[in-house]
């Protein structure tokens, strides 16, 4: 194995049906595009292992469905999540208002520890469709919305294409990594030390 | 490579074995066929392996294992897979806990799924989640049973404050701190194929002479003070005495877990250890302290404690101890007794009439009294017993014969174990049981179950064998178990019958 110890991470991707989240996933997993559209029933799942520096981790992909009927499924889907996509179309202005909800959705399901610090990545797709020229969402305005939710990273991607796709999930990657080892060190301190003062080993120094 | 390390960051919960290294625990990427065993041949240098890493659910080779066992956590991420890597099977562990979590979101459980030939048996233990997927007709509540087992096995190793990590951070990750116990369950499933304790829910003796069962029991009293909370001297899965400290009771499950982890985890037998280990039925929550010594390569010490800092007594407690079974001969009475092996159905008295092919052996006990004659039941004749298990209510305690010649593949003996847990199940099922007998022949067997007060006694025949005879026989069974109870099974102030 090619680094001492794997950490594994939960990734949920959301966002309006039709903006492409499953088409991202499969682009950046299995380097795939398929024009027909088939509507995610409930979620799928892949997973795809990264290399990021010395370590290897899996991500694994919550591809989650957009339609309304579907959003009773948050709590389950979302706990424990290590990082969350926020997938808009750029040629479809409803589906860009929409972040709002999705993101307040998630943050109130998901109930992250520290929610002011939880990483989001958003992705405005299809920026291949018309040569651009049917975009209704500038770069600018999208950019905008993110810096004022506290500088969420952000891409504009064609899965069609494969245009920036392999970036924005590095950054997502990353992303998810850095709230992974923030948590891991600072779990011991979370701990009712009460209760489990007495249990604590002092062990054996032989 | 996993390290056990990174469990020291955790609250002292748990702490390490103090001598563990990451090269003892930590190589479980080896990857070695499992070779099927029966407890009395079980060799002390068998290890389960984790097997199959490259596998993942895209394998044709995985979808064909035919039980799976899960676990993992309630964001779905995956903590231990019995086939394949976990890390490759996290869309798969996602898929699971979407099922739970989407019943869970209704106000309800999912229990089990059943899919063709397959059954999906879940179990939810707070943030934990299990899951069986088994093709082995295996009844419902048996792969019940073993997700419960597995479940106490990581409380073994974790106790119940796992939970709290959970709680404060749902993303929480425990694979880290299960690093190098892959081969804890991997053995603790195996065992579900051979150990009758992890359907039973009973312990077992190795057969010794009543007297040098007295010397074990002896020393471990003596050495059982205000420190000591459990000491058990142990050969394999089988008890050789057992004193439990005040009057505390040891279950027999937490007996077969602590046993499992112990004989499984190849460090505890290169050197003495003090490790923290949480017996689930006696309280989920904490952590003991075990003091394991191995005398020889089968027979050990644990000595039980609440305090973390008496190493050094229970040293000289077991020091005691192994002076006196030197002394006595224990140890050599025990890989005795080994050799010997347990209750041989072919030693059944009294002597079959001719026509029989079975040997007549009289290898057991060696130091046994002479062979019980009842003239009035010769006629039972070769009633072509292949094998029995005896379970005494009072003592929990159980006693499984060896295997007869005439079922001595491993094939034949897993499916026979797989026959006596159905049987259990259906004997103690409350929605239309509790029954008393039952009689049930089919291509492979004849099987005989006979439940009272006092026991519960399982017997395997020849498929061919006569329903009259098959009863005499059993009657002979319990006679022959009543005559030799003092050498087979732990006898007096046991304290799992307080």
């Amino acid at each position: 194995m090619p680094s001492r110890r794997r950490t594994l991470l939960k990734v949920i991707i959301l966002g309006d049906s039709g903006v492409g989240k499953t088409s991202l996933m499969n682009q950046y997993v299995n380097k795939k595009f398929s024009n027909q559209y088939k509507a995610t029933i409930g979620a799928d799942f892949l997973t795809k292992e990264v290399q990021f520096e010395d370590r290897l981790f899996t991500l694994q992909i919550w591809d989650t469905a957009g339609q309304e009927r579907f959003q009773s499924l948050g709590v389950a889907f979302y706990r424990g999540a290590d990082c969350c996509v926020l997938v808009y179309d750029v040629n479809s202005l409803k589906s860009f208002e929409n972040l709002n909800n999705w993101r307040e959705e998630f943050l109130i399901q998901a109930s992250p520890s520290d929610p002011e610090n939880f990483p989001f990545v958003v992705i405005g797709n299809k920026v291949d469709i018309d040569g651009g020229n049917s975009r209704v969402v500038s770069e600018k305005k999208a950019r905008a919305w993110c810096a004022s939710k506290g500088n969420i990273p952000y891409f504009e991607t064609s899965a069609k294409e494969g245009i920036n796709v392999e970036e924005a999930f590095q950054c997502i990657a990353k992303n998810a990594l850095k709230s992974g080892e923030e948590e891991e060190l600072y779990l011991p301190d979370t701990i009712d030390v009460g209760s489990s003062s007495q249990q604590r080993a002092t062990g054996c120094e032989c | 490579m996993r390290s056990m390390a990174s469990s020291s960051a955790l609250d002292g919960n748990p702490p390490l074995p103090f001598h563990f290294s990451d090269d003892e625990r930590g190589s479980t990427s080896a990857t070695t066929e499992i070779v099927h065993t029966i407890p009395h041949s079980t060799t002390s240098s068998w290890i389960p392996r984790k097997r199959n890493l490259d596998e993942d659910d895209a394998s044709i080779s995985w979808r064909k294992r035919k039980k799976h066992f899960f676990i993992l956590s309630h964001s779905g991420k995956p903590i231990y897979s019995r086939y394949g890597d976990e890390f490759k099977l996290a869309g798969f562990s996602a898929t699971l806990q979407a099922i739970i979590s989407f019943v869970e979101n209704g106000g309800d459980s999912v229990k089990l799924v059943r899919a063709g030939k397959h059954q999906v048996v879940f179990l939810v233990k707070g943030p934990i989640y299990l899951v069986c997927i088994s093709c082995t007709e295996e009844p419902y509540d048996s792969l019940m049973g073993q997700l419960e087992l597995i479940y106490g096995q990581m409380l073994v190793i974790l106790t119940k404050s796992i939970n709290r990590y959970f709680e404060k951070n749902p993303k929480f990750d425990m694979t880290p701190l299960l690093g190098g116990t892959d081969i804890v369950f991997s053995s603790l499933i195996h065992s579900f194929s051979w150990n009758p304790g992890t359907f039973i829910h009973a312990y077992t003796c190795l057969p010794l002479a009543y007297a040098t069962r007295q010397v074990a029991g002896a020393v471990l009293q003596d050495v059982a003070d205000s420190d000591v909370l459990f000491a058990t001297l142990m050969c394999r899965h089988m008890v050789i005495s057992l004193v439990g400290a005040q009057k505390t009771s040891l279950h027999p499950d937490d007996m077969l877990l602590l046993a499992n982890f112990v004989m499984s985890s190849e460090s505890f037998r290169t050197s003495e250890s003090f490790s923290p280990v949480c017996l689930p039925r006696y309280n989920p929550s904490a952590f003991l302290y075990a003091y394991i010594h191995y005398f020889d390569a089968d027979t050990y010490l644990i000595l039980l404690t609440t305090s973390s800092d008496v190493f050094y007594h229970l040293k000289d407690c077991r020091i005691r101890v192994e002076m006196v079974l030197l002394k006595s001969n224990v140890l050599s009475e025990v890989q005795r007794s080994l050799l010997d092996g347990g209750m041989h159905v072919d030693d059944l008295p009294p002597a079959p009439l001719s026509g029989s092919s079975h040997l007549v052996h009289n290898r057991l006990p060696s130091d046994s009294p002479e062979r019980f004659k009842e003239p009035d039941l010769g006629i039972a004749g070769p009633a072509g017993l292949w094998h029995f298990i005896y379970r005494s209510i009072y003592l929990d305690q159980y006693v499984s014969s060896e295997f007869s010649s005439s079922i001595n593949t491993p094939q034949q003996q897993k499916r026979l174990y797989r026959a006596y847990q159905k049987l259990f199940v259906s004997m103690h099922d409350k929605g239309i049981g509790p029954h008393k007998t039952q009689f049930r022949r089919d291509e492979n067997f004849v099987l005989l179950c006979w439940v009272t007060q006092d026991f519960e006694l399982y017997a395997a025949f020849d498929p061919l064998a006569d329903k009259a005879s098959a009863i005499n026989t059993c009657n002979r069974v319990c006679q022959w178990v009543k005559d030799v109870e003092n050498e087979i099974f732990l006898l007096g102030g046991s304290p799992l019958s307080w």
